[in-house]
């Protein structure tokens, strides 16, 4: 079989790889970048809360929450954009949607393997979590999530110069100006878009659906057979030693559910808040293309910890509707 | 001392200590991985399934990893 194969030759992105690179030379000379302020917690946006629920509290708008109404813009759309493909009639869909659909299909030749004829119910959940935490992960790849914001007091701040005026606000950035560093009166940053999964709140959000609803799935499954799993009286009374060692078991999967939302939620937010922060110190100290490089690994990270929590609720929901006898011996935690 | 120095002595030497903790989850990677290398090499039909469970191994040793950097941060940035 002989194939005419194209020899292959350097294109025009060697030169255009060349001038970003000789661009941010010439950024990070002109306005090093400095280590922002790292906070745990979200950051608000505003002094006045949204809203102020009775029970509840103050409820602010943090960037996170901007984040991931962004994300969900984008899966709306893409939501939109599939179906005006497939009602098209095409048989073969090309560019997004086809790219699109070869992940779901994937998705569910997978959902399939492990869940057999739950398939169609567990499907739903895991596939939202897998395109919600993907996109949510990848927005950190996109220039200006994380590095445009606003700019507040803060006892441990840079002095700032204007750029431009646009209309009635100035774009204003940082300066170190050298051995100067730290000012009295200076200014921090307070990004307007920050990943969501570096929010402790959404992480422990999707840990809790994701736990709650295979409890629901057990239930449709079996009925309130499910809860056997938890108070195992079974062989109670029938072997006594082995009953009782039976029942511990039992209650030690109560434990063991609770175990499982803490272990999701710190899974993903542990990725990616380490992820960012690692972005922001290697930004620091090499500022020209090393950050390149931390982005392809954050690239997999995201894509990888998006498939984990997907699969990990799709294994959780069919071993919860699997029963207590199979799941036993599945024991994949 | 003064107590702001030493707060800021004892949160840099326990977020050192914490992120020892790590090293766990590089074995346990290790392990995995070298098991789930073994068993395509004997089998090498099978290495679809071994992959599928390999990654769901990594990501559960890898979370025992994630753990201890989550403390050596909260020590860092929260306390």
């Amino acid at each position: 079989m002989v194939e005419q194969t194209r020899r292959w030759r350097w294109g025009v992105n060697r030169w255009l790889v060349l001038l970003f690179i000789i661009l941010g030379f010439m950024a990070a000379r002109a306005y090093p970048p400095i280590l922002p302020h790292v906070q745990l917690p979200a950051e608000a946006l505003s002094e006045q809360p949204l809203v102020t629920l009775p029970g509840i509290g103050p409820l602010y708008l943090t960037n996170t929450l901007i984040a991931l109404l962004i994300v969900d813009v984008l899966l709306i759309l893409m939501a939109v954009g599939i179906r005006r493909a497939t009602s098209g009639g095409a048989l073969m869909l090309g560019g997004v949607a086809g790219a699109v659909e070869a992940l779901l299909e994937a998705l569910y030749n997978l959902t399939e393997s492990t869940a057999g004829k739950w398939a169609r119910s567990i499907f739903p959940w895991m596939a939202t979590i897998v395109l919600l935490v993907l996109l949510a992960n990848w927005l950190e790849l996109i220039p200006g999530v994380d590095s445009i914001g606003l700019l507040h007091h803060s006892d441990e701040g840079y002095r700032i110069e204007t750029l431009t005026t646009v209309g009635a606000t100035e774009v204003q950035t940082i300066v170190t100006g050298g051995e100067e560093g730290h000012v009295e009166d200076g200014f921090s940053l307070v990004p307007f878009v920050r990943v969501p999964a570096t929010d402790l709140n959404f992480t422990l959000g999707l840990a809790l659906i994701s736990v709650v609803m295979t409890q629901v799935m057990g239930i449709r499954a079996l009925g309130a057979a499910y809860f056997s799993k938890f108070f195992n009286v079974s062989t109670l009374f029938s072997k006594p030693l082995f009953g009782a060692i039976d029942f511990g078991v039992g209650l030690l999967e109560i434990i063991s559910e609770f175990s499982k939302v803490l272990s999701f939620a710190f899974r993903l937010f542990g990725n990616v808040f380490a992820g960012s922060i690692l972005l922001f110190v290697i930004g620091t100290l090499v500022p020209v293309f090393a950050q390149t490089l931390v982005l392809m690994l954050e690239f997999f990270v995201g894509m990888i910890q998006a498939l984990i929590f997907g699969m990990l609720t799709m294994v959780f929901m069919s071993q919860a509707v699997a029963g207590h006898g199979h799941g036993a011996e599945e024991g994949a935690h | 001392m003064e107590l702001e120095a030493a707060t800021i002595l004892g949160k840099l030497i326990g977020a050192g200590l914490a992120a020892i903790g790590v090293a766990g989850g590089g074995i346990g990677i290790g392990v995995v991985s070298g098991g789930a290398v073994q068993a395509i090499g004997r089998n090498p039909d099978a290495a679809g399934a071994i992959q599928t469970n390999m990654i769901l191994g990594i990501a559960f040793a890898e979370a025992t990893a994630i753990y201890a950097l989550v403390v050596a941060l909260l020590i860092l940035f929260v306390f």
